[in-house]
């Protein structure tokens, strides 16, 4: 899967990004790249502009400027189904499930598994949901409970196991593990490495500060929509980042750290 | 695990509102045999035919109103849609087309209503309240606009096989040379009904559109993020809630043998109670096709019963409401749960 050409060519570049809602300037010029392989940290305080940026990348929201390159191609994504077709999937902060339904219509919402005569395959749907949420919670029940009735960290499965399920080769992880417990979590930390080992490029969103540097090869800050740092992990400490998210800058006595953090 | 297996496949998709179907089918029963009581008549064989009969028309609009109400909308349209395509399929009769083209064609501007309902809500972004109102009125203006709000008649014995046609009719020449009906036979409408029930619970369970109108209902945002086109899912449901109403028009049309274009007034408000006393939402999200069907024969047995116990049509009216608000209130009961 990692061949040397695309070692070469970013899997992603989002150049310039911008983003306005009315007066808000949400996200304004931000530019970041994503090689397959490698997870890439997106941090910045609440508001910053993380969950948008990442939105545009998976075609939930259009772009006010700039521009994306999947694979050094220019894509324009009019909608999720677009950015998926490039095999873009993407785990929401919101989670995006649909409250009445179970844990299988969810996973496959908009891509249901059919029988030959072009019914829900309902079967099929179940046992592979089934087989998935294993993998990420062993005692996962209540797979035909309707999602409102599950627990926020189940749910959180539901969503990860649905952007995993299809093969993606850029995953988009905005806070995954927020309503998880530890063991989940750290489930979810094997997965991410071992999803990197597949060559999958990753971008995580996260204010866990051991997320970040057990998993991530580099981080951007964000801070009020612009980047304000892009750093590889080893060059910077917990420090370095916390100021940067904070007031935008670096301490003032900051010299690259090499491999020392 | 294995054990929840077997089990729950039985309640699957509005799995919360199985009990509320058990309730309504239970409010059902008792009010049959409460009318047993009150009229010696009721619970006979051809009353029984009647109240089938009686029922389609609302039926038939209550599935597709169940669709568009699960999508979370609602189409206050169908009552002056049913008068439209009536009068389409009455003026193209007398235009010389025979009645089966004839009531396609009502059927089609039945569907043609509400796909302009569909572009209104999802390209205009106008609330479905709002624009079916909108639709409300444009399509009985121009019913009877076209008809000049007179009744089209004399559209010849064809017109009225659907409405008054049966399946099975048994009758017995006497000995005084004069024919017994021993049984009413099945009404064509009733079968229709039947049929397009099964079809719609088909759908709305086995199909992806079933399943996406369910998804679009319950969480739009979510759908639209997992790839659901939502604004194709809104139109179909409102389209099929049209070329329904276009069915029962044709259906109610063709059991009086004439077109009136001031017919079905308020019906969609029968709808509505039929779908919401069986369990749908008007939060969207929750309903099915079983549950309305329950719904509209709780309404059409009601309407029978109290009649033949004599009450009049003002305490029907009454007693109709406060089974609505009684349903809509165990369903917030259900909700907040
Ligand atoms: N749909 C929207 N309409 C208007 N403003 C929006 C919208 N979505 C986000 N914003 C604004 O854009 C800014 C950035 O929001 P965003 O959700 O990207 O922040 P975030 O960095 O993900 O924060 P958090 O860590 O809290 O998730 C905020 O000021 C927010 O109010
Ligand atoms: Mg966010």
């Amino acid at each position: 899967m990692l061949d040397t050409a695309s070692q070469n060519t970013p899997l992603i570049q989002m150049m310039d990004i911008d983003k306005q809602f009315g007066g808000v300037h949400a996200v304004q010029g931000v530019s970041v790249d994503l090689y397959p392989g490698e997870v890439v940290g997106v941090l910045g305080h609440n508001g910053a502009g993380k969950s948008c940026l990442m939105r545009m990348l998976s075609g939930a929201m259009t772009l006010s400027g700039g521009q994306i390159n999947v694979n050094g191609t220019t894509v324009e994504f009019k909608s999720p189904q677009d950015a998926k077709k490039y095999g873009i999937e993407t785990i929401y902060q919101t989670l995006a499930l649909a409250n009445h339904l179970d844990a299988a219509a969810n996973l496959f919402l908009g891509r249901e598994l059919k029988t030959r005569f072009g019914n829900l395959d309902e079967a099929r749907m179940y046992a592979e949901t089934k087989e998935a949420l294993r993998q990420l919670n062993p005692n996962f029940k209540n797979l035909k409970d309707p999602v409102s009735k599950l627990s926020g960290g189940q749910r959180q499965v539901i969503a990860i196991a649905r952007a995993i399920y299809f093969q993606a080769k850029v995953l988009v992880m905005d806070e995954p593990t927020a309503a998880l417990g530890p063991s989940e979590t750290a489930m979810v930390a094997d997965l991410t490495i071992r999803l990197k080992n597949e060559g999958i490029g990753i971008f995580l969103i996260s204010h866990d500060m051991h997320d970040v540097f057990d998993l991530c090869d580099r981080v951007i800050v964000m801070n009020k929509g612009r980047n304000v740092g892009a750093f590889a992990i080893g060059d910077v400490n917990k420090d370095d980042i916390l100021s940067l998210i904070i007031k935008g800058t670096l301490p003032d006595d900051w010299t690259p750290r090499g491999q020392a953090a | 695990m294995a054990a929840n297996d077997g089990k729950s496949k039985l309640s699957f998709l509005p799995s919360g509102s199985t009990l509320h179907k058990i309730s309504a089918l239970l409010t059902l029963l008792l009010l049959i045999l409460a009318f047993s009581f009150t009229s010696p008549a009721f619970l006979t064989v051809n009353n029984g035919l009647t109240v089938l009969l009686q029922t389609s028309v609302i039926g038939l609009l209550a599935i597709g109103m169940t669709m568009v109400i699960i999508t979370g909308g609602i189409d206050l349209s169908v009552g002056s849609v049913l008068a439209l395509a009536g009068v389409v399929a009455g003026l193209v009769i007398k235009a010389g087309v025979p009645v089966i083209p004839a009531m396609a064609l009502g059927i089609m501007a039945g569907a043609a209503c509400g796909f302009v309902n569909g572009l209104v809500i999802t390209k205009m972004r106008i609330t479905p309240f709002v624009a079916t109102l909108g639709m409300m009125m444009i399509a009985r203006g121009i019913a009877l606009q076209l008809t000049g709000a007179a009744p089209i008649s004399r559209l010849g014995e064809a017109f009225g096989t659907l409405g008054n046609g049966t399946f099975f009719r048994v009758v017995e020449m006497q000995d005084n040379g004069f024919p017994k009906v021993i049984f009413a036979g099945v009404p064509y409408p009733a079968v229709l009904l039947i049929i397009v029930a099964i079809i719609g619970a088909f759908l709305l369970q086995k199909r992806q559109i079933g399943r996406h109108i369910f998804s679009v209902g319950s969480n739009e945002e979510a759908a639209r993020l997992s790839g659901v086109n939502v604004d194709r899912t809104k139109i179909w449901a409102y389209t099929a809630s049209g070329a329904l109403a276009g069915l029962s028009g044709m259906v109610l049309m063709s059991r009086l043998v004439t077109v009136q274009p001031n017919e079905g007034v308020m019906y969609e408000l029968d709808a509505i109670a039929a779908s919401v006393i069986g369990g749908a939402s008007l939060m969207g999200g929750v309903g099915s096709i079983s549950g309305s069907m329950i719904g509209s024969f709780i309404i059409g047995v009601l309407r029978n019963g109290l009649n033949m116990a004599g009450t009049s049509a003002f305490i029907q009216q009454i007693i109709i409401g406060i089974v609505v608000i009684g349903a809509v209130y165990i369903d917030q009961f259900r909700n907040k749960k």
